[in-house]
């Protein structure tokens, strides 16, 4: 579990400002909702937060510690792991293979252990690989392991996403439009393993998703942005009936 | 308890292969200029599997692998030369013994080694900011730098760096410190047993979570790095183990018996790294087996190219036609390969598979 705070971060990309003074903090251990019409910035945001990109101004704190200059991989080795709006598999590889690639910062045999396939490389490669078989699992996707990730559905390869992400053993999941393309029987799968997930790693969540039902029903939190800016922030069902988000969602007069 | 065994016994058979061509070698191919394409065909080797760790497995596009060669190449005649001089060392009037070799080969080839593969520290800085074609370019710059540094030395300079640069004999090469030639005691053992290694060596990479990473950050970077790996270390690390690789194939070059005994720069001249990229693109970019096939098939060809020049026929034919220029024709026929090798297989001989062994990584 990790708490991460934005305090007035913005970010511009030219003339463009994609993400305006917004703050927010996710508690640790929440499922925090983050929502908005499309260009709010939401993405960006996940984006800043990963350190694809770096804040212009404000800071981004991951359990108090500022995280703004830090690289992604720096990151993720902090415990931010994500997923991408546009599935980002390893297409050439396995389905192991993409959730093995995100144990390297945990191996503690390096490049010789690899070369001379010492006893302890060789443990670590089988301790590795059972766990990678067994989160595979959890997502249904163990029957699948050595398949090509490109032959999986669509929303098998949105679960290897966030089986691949759990692998980096996080403290704080970013999904980003996990059930996009899901039908209603997936999406309600989804929100059972977010749950789930929680419960099971000890996580904080921060879910961006335009599938409405799945948002209200499953986060305590939401954060809603517009235009890069911070228009509400509330409980699910605050949200629901704030008039500002209706505006946003709707058009001006609802 | 078998496994070991099993290793122990490949081992030691290798090494028994090994002996045999070191000290049979000059019995079984009377001929040395066979005897010499044979070594530099695992040069060659050494070449093509080093620069695939970075061309083919890292997917950094490198055009100067011969810098890194070349660079092994003079610090190890270099070493080499001073350590023949210097009397303690020296094997004696009827040339390098088998025994001195074990002192004299990890010394000199070591060295060029641990030089380039710093100079690849160098290179592979840059390729953290820069991509594709312009990472290629700097690496060209790197080598031909390196080339033509050596190449255009003011002879007659006395004093500073341009005299250590002149003492490496300029466009003329490097023939040991007294001039009297590189000494060769690099024999069949080391240069076949070096290329043996190597192979070996990347092949365990290529199957390692090293070599998955570096596939993984081949594929998508940005993806790659949100799972923690860093393709800053991982890329760098490329370019210096590629530049190690590259040093050691340069040094026993350089020092290789019924080799010239002479380091030249232009033997390192940017038709030679394109060679290499040629020997890994054709073997197929990340497959270990099919560098070291690229390499057999490229050193082969333009080998068997030359032979064909001097059959009579051919000489015959050559001086009724002055425009039949064979060596010319070598770029032709290379082109030619090239072209129907990326019509009909546009990922190389073998692609990123191998010829044998696990179709996946470490059999669990």
């Amino acid at each position: 579990m990790s708490q991460l705070d934005l305090s007035d971060v913005n970010k511009s990309f030219g003339g463009i400002k994609a993400v305006i003074r917004v703050s927010f903090r996710v508690p640790s251990g929440s499922i925090f909702g983050l929502i908005g019409p499309n260009g709010a910035g939401k993405t960006t945001v996940f984006n800043l937060v990963t350190g694809v990109y770096r804040a212009d101004e404000g800071s981004i704190r991951l359990d108090g510690v500022d995280i703004v200059a830090k690289k992604p991989a720096q990151i993720a080795a902090a415990g931010v792991a994500r997923t991408f709006q546009n599935i980002r598999l390893f297409s050439q590889m396995s389905v192991i293979d993409n959730v093995l690639v995100a144990c390297e910062t945990k191996r503690r045999s390096g490049l010789e252990g690899a070369l001379l396939r010492s006893a302890s490389f060789l443990d670590e490669e089988k301790m590795l690989r059972a766990k990678a078989l067994e989160l595979l699992d959890v997502f249904e996707l163990g029957r699948l392991a050595n398949e090509p990730s490109t032959s999986l559905s669509y929303g098998d390869q949105r679960r290897l996403e966030i089986a691949r992400a759990m692998m980096l053993g996080p403290k704080l999941l970013l999904l980003d439009e996990p059930a996009a393309g899901m039908n209603y029987a997936e999406a309600e799968g989804l929100k059972k393993q977010i749950r789930w997930l929680r419960e099971r790693f000890d996580l904080t969540v921060v879910l961006v998703e335009h599938n409405m039902q799945v948002v209200m029903s499953v986060c305590e939190e939401i954060h809603v942005l517009d235009h890069g800016e911070t228009i509400a922030h509330g409980r699910p069902d605050e949200i629901r009936q704030h008039p500002k988000v209706l505006a946003a969602y709707l058009g001006e007069s609802a | 308890m078998r496994e070991t065994l099993r290793s122990a016994g490949w081992v030691l058979a290798t090494l028994v292969v090994l002996l045999g061509l070191e000290f049979g070698l000059q019995a079984l191919v009377p001929d040395s200029s066979i005897r010499q394409l044979l070594m530099l065909a695992a040069i060659y080797v050494m070449v093509s599997v080093s620069l695939n760790v970075i061309n083919g497995m890292a997917g950094q596009f490198s055009i100067g692998h011969a810098g890194f060669v070349g660079i092994g190449a003079y610090t190890s005649a270099i070493v080499a030369s001073h350590l023949h001089a210097s009397s303690t060392l020296s094997p004696g009037p009827d040339g390098a013994s088998f025994a001195h070799s074990w002192l004299l080969v990890p010394l000199s080839v070591g060295a060029g080694a641990v030089v380039a593969s710093m100079f690849g520290l160098l290179v592979g800085l840059p390729s953290l900011r820069l991509r594709g074609d312009y990472l290629a370019i700097v690496t060209l710059g790197f080598a031909e730098i390196f080339r033509l540094l050596i190449a255009s030395a003011q002879v007659d300079a006395t004093a500073g760096l341009s005299h250590a640069v002149a003492s490496l004999g300029g466009q003329n090469g490097y023939a040991g410190a007294d001039n009297q030639g590189v000494p060769l005691f690099a024999g069949p053992f080391w240069v076949f047993g070096a290329a043996i290694l190597m192979t070996f060596a990347t092949w365990r990479i290529k199957f390692s979570g090293w070599g998955r990473a570096l596939r993984a950050l081949r594929e998508d970077e940005i993806a790659a790095a949100s799972v923690g790996v860093d393709p800053t270390r991982y890329k760098v690390i490329s370019f210096v183990l590629a530049a190690f690789g590259a040093g050691i194939a340069g040094g026993l070059w350089a020092t290789m018996r019924d080799g010239l005994g002479l380091v030249q720069p232009d033997q390192f001249n940017f038709q030679f790294s394109f060679d290499a990229i040629t020997m890994v693109i054709l073997g197929g970019s990340g497959s270990v087996t099919g560098a070291v096939l690229g390499a057999l098939f490229v050193t082969f060809t333009v080998k068997l190219i030359e032979l064909v020049q001097g059959v009579e026929a051919v000489k015959a034919l050559q001086h009724a036609n002055p425009w039949l220029d064979l060596n010319a024709l070598r770029m032709v026929i290379y082109a030619a390969v090239l072209i129907a090798l990326m019509i009909l297989r546009p990922e190389g001989l073998l692609g990123e598979r191998e010829l044998l062994g696990p179709r996946r990584e470490v059999a669990s």
